[in-house]
């Protein structure tokens, strides 16, 4: 006979989604699991305006509205009543933020003079979630400004009743117990850098015309998300060389690309809803010249985004979640474990992340006002550099985030690799040298 | 708006050096460049928040985890076969296992720091032991020894004891002089042979001790021979012992004599002897010494 465990929710209980699962039992210092969107407008931005915006962007995603408790068996979300709070920006991005010191609330509204940012715990929602976020915030923000009113192309309709979808796990629906799990692969590069570490999140930001971008990917046949994953990987190649100077010593170096299941699926989620493709080159084999790499990545890509391939990582991942040692394991137990062992199962397989927004779409009464977008990923111990990449206007912003406090030799190679191809690129960074 | 020189790339206004390779802006004299909105609202801090990373938490949260399992097992096997009275001994020793491999990898991974944490805490064990029938007797010593025992292995390697060695080297007699003392009162509920014993061998060893080194650093050159440092402690070794037999002798017969330290006493005096002449003629030094290290 069959035995079925019935699914017991007690109220106030929001289940994380599978993809969350991971985010608050590993969150440490270096580990943030935290990332920021931003936007910098003309106009000076108030804080009062920006309190009344975030009201109503809680009111309309009553989801969001939201603080993570740890239960017996699993952490869970359970709706917040407190008051949400405005902060004004800081010192760098992506860094460890405390609950306590936000009423609770998993993400964490900044501003600047010119800036409102959204920072976020990974376990709330992945980048395009936020971003969705992010947008509300600055439409209900210029509507109360009396800047323009307007709503972003794709964006979340103030004036609509939530649907359901936007608060479901797809995740559990796509999950299919007959389909093989996925495999695990071997362990990546990882590049230590020199010099010294610490917590503080030093930011390089590369600002990109589009326009020259894109003409150097079309020539060889690629996007702008390849083009830069290839150069990415390309710099790591050229720093592994150097580190390991016997060819087959050389371990694959992979990048891990956060990929947006919402258009492949059609799912409107405002949860996390990202698998990421691990894309690479094995420098045992041979050098790799800038366009062998661009093959690869656009072949790997392609093959990556395949329904087939991707319902199988799901079936993987929450097929974890459903196993019942770990279901019934109490967190006491599965806490420990997860951080142990949560290198092994990603950081380990890849040597870093390129995690690209793509272009952030303006409505026409908004154009003339944006002066910058920016996206920050907190990056990690293992993986010391992480780059995020977001398009606005005619420009593309490429932001390193980085742990190490003198080391820049990774942003050096990959900077000065699209400036020998002809690409203009533009330099700020929080760093001391510069300010 | 500046390039770098080497990098190629542009800076923002008001830069000073390239965050990529460091090379300082050059800008033609008298000119000089507006400062561009920073990056972020504030500068960097001078350093970071810190914490304890993730690998160290998970194992810290760990060993709470086996600890508590472990904790409640034991006690619920012996609760329910009868032997929850006896419970103590088991439990507290899960405990302290439990908190020495936490503070092992929680704090900082030095040998001074590590091993004085461990002694600190296999001392409260001792006495923890020692006091689970309500009555503290063996621990009174075995917990001290643990003391005497850092200050001789532990102590000196602190950056204190390497600054003021000879400051470093008073604590560590006294604390030896006040364990012996701790010993007698604990054994003999006074001080029966602290005072007629210890006291005067002590003072006999840093008597010759004392004189020894001053001889050794009054020599017209500072350079002292290993032999004669291994001959000098043979004689204060001997010539301590010795005060030993005689106070000893003094205490359990009431006559001061010496029983089976003759031969020490003797061997002691011939070995100063020698070192005296060596160091007084050089005709004998040479005889004793390699004519290859004079030419």
């Amino acid at each position: 006979m069959k035995i079925r465990v019935q699914n017991y929710t007690p109220e106030g209980f929001i289940a994380l989604d599978n993809s969350a699962l991971i985010y608050p039992p590993t969150e440490a210092v270096y580990n943030a699991n935290t990332f920021r969107v931003s936007l910098d407008l003309c106009y000076t931005i108030k804080q009062e305006i920006l309190e009344q915006a975030l009201h109503d962007v809680l009111e309309r995603c009553s989801y969001a509205k939201v603080s993570l408790h740890a239960g017996f068996f699993w952490y869970y979300l359970s709706p917040n009543t407190k008051q949400p709070l405005v902060h004004p920006e800081g010192s760098y991005p992506s860094g460890r933020f405390s609950f306590k010191e936000n009423n609770g609330y998993l993400f964490k509204v900044l501003y600047s003079e010119h800036r409102i940012a959204l920072e976020c715990f990974h376990a709330l929602t992945d980048g395009s979630g936020a971003m969705a976020y992010l947008k509300l915030l600055v439409e209900r923000y210029c509507h109360y400004a009396d800047i323009a009113d307007f709503q972003f192309p794709g964006g979340l309709n103030y004036k609509a009743r939530p649907s359901i979808q936007e608060f479901s796990d797809p995740f559990q629906h796509l999950y299919d117990k007959n389909l093989p799990s996925y495999p695990k692969i071997s362990k990546a590069y990882h590049r230590k850098g020199t010099g010294s570490i610490d917590d503080r999140v030093k930011v390089i930001s590369a600002s990109i015309p589009t326009k020259q971008i894109k003409e150097r990917a079309k020539a060889r046949g690629i996007t702008i998300g390849e083009y830069l994953s290839s150069t990415y990987l390309y710099a790591l190649q050229q720093l592994q060389q150097q580190e390991v100077p016997l060819q087959k010593q050389r371990k694959p170096i992979r990048l891990s690309v956060p990929m947006n299941l919402r258009k492949i699926f059609g799912y409107e989620t405002m949860r996390n809803f990202t698998l990421f493709a691990v894309i690479g080159i094995e420098p045992a084999l041979g050098y790799y010249t800038f366009e062998e790499i661009a093959k690869e990545v656009h072949l790997q890509m392609a093959v990556s985004q395949d329904r087939k391939r991707l319902l199988s990582q799901i079936r993987r991942n929450v097929g974890g979640e459903r196993t019942p040692l770990i279901r019934f394991a109490p967190n006491m137990l599965k806490n420990p474990l997860f951080k142990l062992l949560s290198d092994y199962l990603g950081d380990d397989q890849y040597s870093g992340v390129i995690s690209n927004l793509g272009q952030l779409e303006l409505p026409p009464a908004l154009e003339g006002t944006i002066r910058r977008a920016d996206f920050h990923l907190s990056p990690g111990l293992l993986n010391r550099v992480a780059l995020t990449v977001i398009g606005y206007l005619d420009t593309i912003v490429v932001n390193f985030t980085s742990f190490l406090n003198t080391d820049t030799e990774l942003e050096r190679l990959f900077c000065t690799f699209m400036v020998e191809d002809g690409i203009e690129v533009t330099l700020s960074t929080n760093r001391e040298t510069d300010r | 708006m500046a390039y770098c020189i080497r990098c190629g790339v542009k800076l923002e206004e008001g830069s000073k050096a390239c965050p990529l390779c460091k090379t300082p802006v050059q800008l033609p004299p008298g000119m000089e460049e507006s400062k561009q909105q920073p990056l972020f609202a504030q500068n960097l801090p001078s350093r970071g928040l810190g914490g304890v990373n993730k690998t160290r938490k998970g194992i810290i949260e760990l060993i709470i985890s086996l600890f508590v399992i472990s904790e409640l097992t034991v006690f619920l096997s012996m609760w329910l076969s009868g032997n929850g009275s006896q419970s103590f001994i088991p439990l507290f020793s899960i405990a302290m296992a439990a908190l020495s491999l936490i503070l092992a990898f929680s704090v900082k991974p030095t040998y001074t720091m590590q091993a004085s944490i461990q002694c600190v805490l296999v001392a409260v064990y001792l006495f923890g032991l020692d006091a689970s029938d309500f009555r503290i007797f063996w621990s009174l010593i075995a917990s001290p020894a643990l003391g005497v025992g850092w200050l001789y292995f532990v102590y000196p390697f602190t950056r204190r004891a390497m600054q003021k060695p000879k400051k470093a080297a008073g604590i560590c007699l006294l604390g030896s002089l006040g364990y012996l003392a701790l010993i007698n009162l604990v054994v003999g509920h006074s001080l029966t042979w602290f005072v007629p014993v210890t006291l005067p061998v002590v003072g006999t060893l840093l008597i010759l001790l004392g004189l020894f080194a001053l001889w050794f650093t009054k020599r017209k050159n500072k350079r002292v021979p290993l032999a004669d440092v291994v001959l000098a402690t043979l004689v204060v070794l001997f010539g301590t012992i010795t005060s030993l037999d005689f106070f000893l002798s003094g205490y359990q017969l009431g006559v001061y004599t010496l029983r089976w330290s003759t031969g020490l006493l003797s061997t002691s005096l011939v070995v100063l002897l020698f070192l005296v002449s060596v160091s007084v003629s050089r005709r004998v030094r040479r005889f004793f010494t390699s004519h290859n290290r004079h030419n």
